[in-house]
């Protein structure tokens, strides 16, 4: 068992709850979500997010515009739709007493 | 300068350096692949061609450039990721690595002469010395490992771009791959023991710049004995070309060269195909036959000297067209000659001869060439005479000449047969025969023979010239000699058949060699005796039974 892998899972499974949390914040352009994302080392290259913005709009969670854009083809901004709203409350509530759990655990050993 | 491609992304056009553009287009392509299965996949390209359109743009912007580089398509690569990045987060997809199709290429970075061995041996993948070996033993054997090298080397494309190399190899072309090939390149540039600049273009450079040096220098050596060995072939094929047009155009007299052989071996032709459609169909067939090695010479030669014949494909094809048509005309042409020889007729012509105690010559032709017939002036010199000689029952000896020819039908074999010119004189004893006969050029050849049968009362006495030796044919005599003994001696026709008059009687060397003979008849005669017997036994036996 490798521990990149690991740690690739473990990032893979939050990053739908962090695109959720950047976009709960404000509307996004692609690259301002990777943007976050990178900063915070959860991606190391934007090629992971694509497929999965758009399967997250594709489940209607998040919609998105178009805007003209000065430097190269129009840009697509992306925000929480209602449904993507209450997702992401409940992902919080989830994630807050997953991490209690998770510190529990970990620090009571 | 640099060849540039044009590409379309989200609508903008960039324009990509050659070598920037073969892996964009790979990197895009597995991208697109990888993303086929995936639900919404080609929103997702387009995203992603929009991302790229802008890094792009950025960058060409802040640069102040008009190109897209190979340093721009690696940024995008290390910012966008590999394509396995693409992949659907949890889900690893088992991408199935399908075995790409193995292409034809040559291997520039294998070559002794143009890489065809090494591309036919990455093409079945087995070690190059094994083609080489084939390529040495059908050159020295037979030749053809030449022309099928020129006509391989013009018609396969050399593998120019690592993309082909991986396709030549049937490893399947992906990022992957190429990188690992750059890092294989790299690690040959390490091991020069030089350093090199990080773009994969430039070990290309060192590598092709390297073995281009060494081969050119081996090209120049090798080139200048090729030269000769071309050149000497290139002249033996216009020589035939003049040969095979020689006579059609009013060339056959034109004797600069001294090839008689070839001049003489076309006249021959027109001999046998007439001068219609027949003969023509030959020449051009023969024409068209010989443009085909004309060709690879034309595009070796030019390679041996650095020059690329630019449509160098094209002329080895038609040169193949040309000698599959060539071939087929040769073909018509010969099986239409084939029709001429269905009909034989005879014709049978008496000479009285004079005189009871005859010698016999030969006019021996000096400048006999060896072929079945020849060409004399306006005639044919047809060398197909043999002489015989037999027992009449006649007062007198008299030559029989019997005239054989082949025609389409009976009454043209019987016309060809009547249309001879053979030479006899007689002065005194002396008989001369010529060695030849003539039929006019128009006649054709068509298979004509002649036998010359010299017919001899009983007692008559013949004297038999050397000079006959190449007509004399199968005589039956006495003493059952070859024809070649019997020449130089006197013969008189007996009852018995021609007998030797003045032939040495055989002389035994020593005793036991003389012993020895007569054991061997004496076994010879008890055999006889017991075969004698043997019969009137059975003779007896049949009798009595009777």
């Amino acid at each position: 068992m490798k521990i990149e892998n690991t740690k690739a899972q473990m990032r893979k499974g939050v990053l739908e709850y962090c695109i959720l949390g950047i976009l709960s914040n404000g509307d996004a352009y692609a690259s301002d979500i990777i943007e976050h994302l990178k900063n915070a080392e959860l991606i190391v290259v934007e090629g992971t997010l694509y497929p999965l913005l758009t399967r997250l709009k594709n489940a209607g969670l998040l919609e998105y515009r178009w805007e003209e854009s000065t430097s190269g083809p129009p840009r697509k901004y992306y925000s929480l739709s209602t449904e993507g709203k209450a997702f992401q409350k409940e992902l919080k509530s989830t994630w807050d007493a997953l991490q209690k759990a998770v510190e529990h655990i970990t620090t009571s050993n | 300068m640099n060849k540039t491609i044009n590409i379309n992304l989200s609508g903008i056009i960039y324009h990509l350096d050659e070598g920037a553009y073969e892996n964009f287009n790979l990197y895009l392509n597995a991208i697109k692949d990888r993303l086929s299965h995936e639900e919404g996949g080609a929103e997702i390209v387009a995203d992603i061609e929009s991302r790229i359109a802008e890094i792009f743009s950025m960058r060409l912007s802040e640069g102040k450039r008009q190109v897209v580089t190979q340093e721009d398509v690696d940024f995008i690569i290390s910012t966008l990721g590999r394509p396995e990045d693409f992949a659907e987060a949890a889900e690893e997809t088992e991408t199935t690595q399908t075995e790409t199709k193995r292409r034809f290429f040559r291997n520039p970075d294998e070559t002794v002469i143009g890489g065809v061995c090494s591309g036919i041996a990455a093409y079945f993948n087995i070690d190059v010395v094994w083609i080489r070996v084939l390529f040495l033993v059908l050159l020295f054997f037979t030749g053809i490992g030449f022309i099928t090298y020129i006509i391989l080397w013009a018609a396969i494309p050399e593998a120019k771009t690592t993309a082909q190399k991986l396709q030549m190899r049937g490893e399947p072309v992906n990022l992957g791959n190429i990188e690992k090939k750059f890092k294989e390149f790299e690690a040959q540039g390490k091991a020069f023991g030089k350093k090199f600049k990080n773009t994969p273009r430039g070990f290309f450079d060192f590598i092709t710049n390297t073995i281009g040096a060494i081969l050119g220098f081996i090209l120049k050596f090798f080139g200048v004995v090729l030269a000769i060995v071309g050149s000497v072939i290139a002249f033996t094929l216009i020589v035939a070309l003049i040969g095979v047009f020689g006579s059609t155009w009013n060339l056959g007299g034109f004797d600069f060269i001294d090839i008689n052989g070839y001049i003489y071996g076309m006249d021959g032709a027109q001999a046998l195909f007439g001068s219609g459609w027949r003969l023509m169909s030959l020449r051009v067939g023969t024409l068209l036959t010989l443009l085909m090695p004309l060709f690879a010479l034309v595009v070796f030669l030019a390679k041996l000297f650095g020059k690329s014949v630019s449509n160098a494909r094209l002329l080895s094809f038609s040169g193949i067209a040309s000698f599959i048509i060539g071939l087929i005309l040769i073909f018509i042409s010969a099986g239409s000659l084939a029709t001429d020889f269905k009909e034989r007729s005879t014709e049978v012509e008496k000479i009285t001869v004079q005189g009871n105690s005859l010698v016999l010559e030969a006019d021996i032709l000096e400048e006999s060439t060896g072929f079945l017939f020849d060409i004399d002036d306006d005639q044919l010199r047809v060398e197909n005479v043999r002489f015989n000689i037999e027992r009449t029952n006649d007062s007198t000896a008299h030559l029989e000449l019997k005239h054989s020819a082949s025609g389409r039908n009976h009454a043209e074999a019987r016309q060809r047969a009547q249309r001879f010119d053979f030479k006899t004189e007689q002065t005194g004893e002396t008989l001369r025969l010529s060695e030849y006969f003539s039929v006019p050029e128009d006649a054709l050849y068509r298979g004509q023979d002649l036998k010359v049968t010299l017919r001899l009362p009983v007692g008559t006495t013949v004297f038999l010239d050397p000079s006959l030796e190449n007509i004399i044919y199968d005589l039956e005599n006495v003493q059952n000699l070859w024809d070649g003994d019997m020449l130089g001696h006197t013969w008189i026709m007996t009852e018995r058949g021609l007998d030797c008059a003045d032939c040495p009687v055989i002389e035994y060397y020593s005793a036991e060699d003389l012993e020895e003979t007569i054991e061997e008849e004496l076994e010879a005669m008890d055999d006889e005796i017991d075969r004698k017997i043997e019969e009137l036994e059975l003779e007896i036996k049949r009798l009595k039974d009777r």
